[in-house]
């Protein structure tokens, strides 16, 4: 499995101590060069160039045709009732629903787009950490601990959700 | 229909807990573009629009979200 990641993930998940379980799921994860410009801080850029520079992730260039179908994605987002798509998110998803990778994003917009309008996977997080926990190679409480640590609230439906399936 | 319905109320009820544990000391402390950014982020959970009116880098941005206690869904 391959993922596709945005900055709204990636600044939270890089500040978790267990963040390279993330690679674990995914045998890489590409970064868009828009999003690779969007990360700032020294901790965050080392974690990915670290990576970047063993394969696990790898930078995913501009290309047109997905440019197009994100440019729609967000045009589309807009028309309906739920949060609108920012072009970055909107572009993980053009890449995504074409080559089968999953969006790793924390927007709500892109949360939704998946039930909405498009094929695409998208997951937050929340769904990193819960298919890690069904592999048994994160606790239980790692959830907790990701809040603590990342400073990443998750909401209180999701929390019961998690609890409620506690193995 | 019933999903989107529950998408809608997702939407809300993360506006309504952004309102409600936002830490409006510290955001009123902040200077204008950034304390307007920060409310219009609250108010809309748009990441990207309210990153540009703060004129600051989306990190950096994020970073005042945490302090503010205004969380990222």
């Amino acid at each position: 499995m391959e993922a596709i990641a945005d900055a709204s993930f990636l600044i939270d998940w890089a500040r978790f101590s267990l963040r390279d379980l993330l690679f674990r799921l995914f045998r890489v994860v590409w970064i868009p060069e828009d999003v690779l410009s969007e990360i700032q801080s020294e901790s965050t850029l080392m974690w990915v160039a670290e990576h970047l520079a063993s394969g696990d992730m790898s930078l995913f260039p501009t290309l047109p045709e997905y440019r197009d179908r994100a440019l729609r994605l967000v045009e589309l987002s807009r028309r309906g009732p739920t949060r609108g798509l920012d072009f970055p998110e909107a572009y993980c998803i053009a890449v995504a629903e074409d080559r089968g990778y999953v969006v790793l994003s924390e927007n709500g917009a892109a949360y939704a787009a998946q039930f909405l309008y498009t094929t695409a996977k998208v997951w937050r997080a929340y769904e990193v950490l819960w298919e890690l926990r069904s592999k048994g190679v994160v606790p239980d409480d790692v959830i907790f601990t990701y809040q603590e640590e990342t400073k990443h609230k998750f909401p209180q439906g999701d929390l019961q959700k998690w609890r409620s399936y506690r193995s | 229909m019933e999903k989107l319905q529950e998408l809608i109320n997702r939407e809300r009820e993360a506006r309504e807990l952004r309102r409600r544990e936002a830490d409006w000391n510290y955001i009123n402390s902040l200077p204008p573009r950034i304390r307007v950014a920060i409310k219009l982020f609250i108010e809309t959970g748009n990441l990207r629009l309210s990153q540009k009116i703060s004129g600051l880098g989306l990190e950096e941005f994020v970073e005042h979200l945490r302090r503010a206690n205004v969380w990222v869904t």
